[in-house]
């Protein structure tokens, strides 16, 4: 047996376990329950509730089991006479001014203090004074209500606000007799993973306003499902009653978000009933063409597949394209470049407008990769606004596992505050960044960084923590970065691995949902599913048959051109917004005006569909079934709730693919596993994945080597005028757009337009706090009031993208390179 | 808004050099220490300048500030009075000589007197059994107190 193994004995069974186990998790293990209230396994020992006393041979009194690590030979007893007699003196004061609301409490049902009571408790109370009369269901928060009386000051949610989100928001005030649970001054609890008290108290004193007094716990019906707001795809529980939306619930998975969801996940699903909702097919009469006005979703989808097959015919395949939606299930975004490329017979798809390769040179790192890494790199990622779980993670390890963290981004995020080195380049010189960090690796000396406002020694040390570490968690957004910069990062990672000494592999961190699967699946125009690069013809054919296109399409900012230009003539874009959300703003309006036909299938009433010739609505996340993968390349399913006689998005998209299919009925798939089936089949790298494998925890695929990126630096753009800054436009969680609309729970977390200076600029321009001002690109002007906060270089601002009127990307002209602003007081 | 006066920021440079570097939170009680003699209290104002200077969370510091009684959250006298009622103290008597001290400034227990002179609070014991019953005022200690003395005690005070 291995040194760090020890054996002892629970109820008179032999129990194995890993040193410095405590002895309630030894129980658990071989199934024997020790009651707890304080304990929980993620916020480790405390001690304080005293519900989990237990007697151990040899020691004169009893021990409570959450705090005491097992030792050799220990001899534990969790139901002798002794212990039962303790647990009932324990209930019997933990219930003293415990309310008997039972009846009216949303716990009830799922309540350790009820379950714990009936199976441990006494019968009975001896308590004949008055309770004590304290706070009764008052707002904790906008969406958490504390009852004080219901509290039995277990202390498991303030120190879930010290361990795990660490910062001390939450805190017992009046330690001792009195002490309950508070914020300060009262204000309100509203941080962002502040829900995840309600799924720790061990009774109802803090319960989700949104779900008071809607159901009965055990009335539910429960999916186990993914959260579709982030690359994380955290795992979480949707409960429906009577078909309707009642609440989420985290499901935890220590591979993906080690038992947390934040508060967009919790809260964030009132758009399942918004009023915003696209719920029928809807066509525009177009030159007559389109007749029907009300269709059904499948008479439209069949008009949408004749309409393009007959552009196709008349202007060749390259006159049509699709852009689609990183938020999509595999099984959709699969679907949909198959009806493309073999329906279509075009490579015109996209589903970005920023540069990146599927692949990487090195490992594609799981997310729980970054606990047993001694560094971890972040680069140009925002993981508190971006993927939120990932900041719980790198927090956890950074503070307790002892972690090094070295952040590498163009403006102030709140890793800083947890970073061993934390360096901070200008808005736009990311490229040049690289490059100099893979110089000096290499050796070949000091590349010139003078432009990038980053110090010589500062890039030294980082090189120097690099080479100090032997496993390195590398975590990048491509989507923050400028041009083709991405490519230039990958050699860099090719060049880590190249240091015999480190074991390296990279998280893509770009914040939508499915990202990784998007890129997997061949939503690009010069790649199929799996990083099959078009130029692969022989590879394609023998996947995808005779006919498959293996000519370089159009990617999606060069189909607006297109469009623009009138080269373009039919366009079907799937769940994605491009006037809110592509550089460009007004003219990608223009130019979406001109195509001859414009399909969009959505779930909501955006601004692109609005002008659409046909919009097929789509039910999306709580509805449909499908896979996503996750940042760290892990397969899973998210299974719908809420029913629908609506046909699923998969059935939709066939129903497209076999009225074009000239082999009659093409494939008809029973469920949406069985287009994962084919995913499987088809699909380097996804070989082993099915309805089965990723059942449990999900799977990670198999990820695509990179081809050789090519990206040199770009030489720095000069600005328009002097005045001029860069800009970066940075992402915030709980942004007020479609998914989170104006009824949206989560509405107090809506922020007014700023604009982050720097104080030098700031000077400069004569602006100070406050001040209103527009943010100006060309045509296009931002409203914001001016923050003074440092958060980049002198030289750029950092404007947060709050919400979809405030149009920010309205003023990028591309993605090709940084774009300058001025900024004018009003 | 609250600020620390200028002699409390010099003592606040010597106290925060007494702790190793990332320790800082350390000085925590002797910051609240001098807002409560600078203010006669701790408000929240002052609590998030301390959590500011400390690295805290407002709320933290809220949660130490509200455990100790040497720290009040609303304004006190000139003359704090904590008056002893543990055991010793109270087997000698104390009971009697804090309702004469209540009656005698014309306030209830726990309360300020109107020209914002005295404070009268029970304590828990103060460490000085052997002298019950005991009161202490600001940083004095008073024992074997008699109602006589305690009137004395108190007249002597301007």
């Amino acid at each position: 047996m291995a040194d760090d193994q020890v054996t002892l004995t629970i109820d008179d069974q032999t129990v194995s376990v890993p040193k410095g186990t405590k002895v309630v998790d030894a129980a658990k293990s071989v199934g024997i329950e020790i009651p707890v209230f304080c304990y929980h396994e993620k916020l480790g020992p405390l001690g304080c509730c005293r519900m989990c006393l237990v007697e151990v041979e040899k020691m004169p009194k009893l021990m409570t089991a959450c705090t005491m690590d097992v030792g050799p030979d220990m001899v534990v007893k969790t139901t002798t006479p002794k212990v039962e007699k303790a647990q009932k003196g324990v209930l019997e004061f933990t219930l003293l001014n415990h309310p008997l609301d039972c009846p009216v409490c949303d716990k009830g049902g799922e309540c350790p203090l009820q379950n714990n009571t009936f199976k441990y408790g006494p019968g009975d109370t001896r308590m004949d004074f008055h309770r004590a009369e304290n706070l009764k269901a008052g707002p904790l928060s906008p969406v958490i209500t504390l009852d004080r009386e219901r509290c039995i000051a277990c202390q498991r949610c303030t120190r879930y606000s010290e361990v795990i989100e660490q910062d001390n928001a939450l805190v017992m005030h009046n330690r001792g007799f009195n002490n309950e649970v508070g914020t300060f001054n009262n204000e309100p609890y509203d941080t962002r993973f502040s829900g995840n008290v309600i799924d720790i108290c061990p009774v109802g004193a803090l319960t989700n306003s949104q779900f008071r007094f809607k159901a009965r716990t055990w009335d539910l019906t429960n999916s186990d499902t993914l959260c579709a707001h982030c690359g994380c795809n955290c795992n979480m529980t949707l409960g429906v009653r009577t078909n309707k939306f009642m609440r989420i619930e985290a499901r935890p998975n220590d591979l993906v978000d080690d038992g947390w969801i934040c508060d967009k996940a919790r809260w964030g699903y009132d758009f399942l009933e918004s009023k915003n909702r696209l719920v029928e097919a809807r066509t525009v009469p177009d030159n007559g063409t389109m007749v029907f006005s009300s269709p059904t979703t499948q008479d439209a989808a069949v008009r949408t597949a004749e309409a393009i097959k007959k552009i196709v015919d008349e202007h060749g395949p390259e006159s049509v394209g699709f852009i689609g939606s990183p938020y999509g299930t595999n099984e959709e975004l699969y679907l949909y470049q198959k009806l493309f490329r073999l329906g279509f017979g075009t490579n015109n798809i996209d589903h970005k407008t920023y540069a990146d390769s599927p692949g990487l040179p090195i490992d594609h790192y799981d997310v729980s990769e970054i606990e047993t890494a001694d560094l971890v790199l972040v680069i140009a990622s925002d993981p508190t606004e971006e993927l939120p779980i990932l900041d719980l993670r790198i927090k956890k390890v950074v503070t307790r596992h002892g972690v090094k963290l070295a952040v590498l981004n163009d403006q102030a995020t709140l890793m800083d505050k947890y970073a061993h080195l934390s360096l901070r380049y200008n808005i736009g010189s990311d490229a040049g960044v690289f490059a100099a960090l893979t110089a000096a690796i290499s050796g070949e000396g000091m590349a010139d960084i003078k432009t990038t406002g980053i110090k010589a020694d500062q890039l030294k040390s980082l090189v120097e923590m690099l080479r100090a570490s032997k496993k390195v968690t590398l975590i990048y957004n491509s989507s923050a970065l400028t041009g083709q910069s991405v490519a230039v990062l990958k050699q860099l990672m090719a060049m880590i691995k190249n240091i015999p000494s480190i074991e390296c592999g990279a998280i893509p961190a770009v914040p939508h949902t499915n990202a990784v699967g998007a890129m997997d699946m061949g939503i690009l125009p010069d790649y199929y599913p799996g990083g099959v690069p078009v130029a692969d013809g022989e590879a394609i054919q023998q996947t995808w048959g005779e006919t498959a296109p293996t000519q370089p399409g159009l990617s999606a900012m060069e189909m607006i051109r297109k469009a623009e230009s009138g080269e373009l003539k039919a366009l079907l874009v799937y769940r994605a917004n491009p006037v809110v959300d592509f550089p460009g703003g007004k003219q990608v309006e223009e130019a979406l005006k001109k195509l001859d036909l414009l399909v969009v299938h959505d779930m909501f009433e955006t601004e692109t569909a609005k002008l659409a010739h046909i919009l097929l609505p789509s039910n999306g996340p709580g509805v449909d079934d499908g896979t996503t993968t996750n940042i760290g390349g892990r397969v899973q399913f998210r299974k719908g709730g809420l029913k629908t006689a609506h046909p699923p998005d998969w059935k939709i998209i066939s129903l497209m693919a076999n009225t074009v299919s000239e082999e009659g009925d093409g494939i008809n798939y029973i469920t949406s596993f069985s287009v994962t089936d084919e995913i499987a089949k088809n699909v380097p790298g996804y070989a082993e994945i099915s309805k089965k494998s990723i059942k449990k925890e999900g799977m990670t695929r198999v990820s695509s080597a990179s081809i050789n990126a090519t990206g040199a630096v770009s030489k720095e753009s000069s600005p328009p005028k002097p005045e001029a800054l860069k800009l970066r436009i940075a992402n915030y969680l709980f942004a007020h757009n479609t998914i989170l609309d104006a009824t949206s729970t989560l509405a107090h977390h809506f922020k007014p337009s700023i604009v982050h200076m720097h104080a030098s600029d700031a000077k400069k321009l004569k602006l100070k706090n406050e001040d209103d001002v527009v943010v100006v690109s060309g045509d296009t002007q931002v409203s914001a009031q001016v923050e003074i906060s440092n958060r980049c270089n002198p030289g750029g601002v950092v404007l947060p993208n709050i919400s979809d009127e405030q149009g920010v990307w309205g003023l990028a002209n591309s993605r090709d390179s940084v774009t300058w602003v001025e900024i004018r007081k009003v | 808004m609250f600020a620390f006066s200028k002699e409390a920021e010099k003592k606040i440079e010597k106290i925060l050099k007494k702790y190793p570097e990332g320790r800082k939170r350390s000085a925590l009680l002797p910051l609240l220490t001098l807002v409560q003699r600078q203010e006669r209290h701790v408000n929240p104002d002052a609590m998030r300048e301390i959590g500011r200077r400390l690295d805290l969370s407002p709320a933290y510091v809220q949660s130490v500030c509200s455990f100790y009684t040497m720290y009040s959250n609303k304004p006190v006298g000139k003359y704090l009075i904590l008056f002893c009622i543990n055991i010793s103290c109270q087997l000698n008597g104390c009971d009697e000589l804090l309702a004469h001290t209540a009656k005698k400034l014309n306030i209830e227990i726990g309360g300020t007197t109107e020209d914002m002179k005295f404070t009268l609070h029970r304590e828990e014991c103060l460490a000085a059994c052997s002298g019950g019953p005991m009161m202490r005022i600001n940083d004095t200690f008073y024992e074997n107190l008699t109602a006589e003395k305690i009137d004395q005690i108190l007249g002597s005070l301007d």
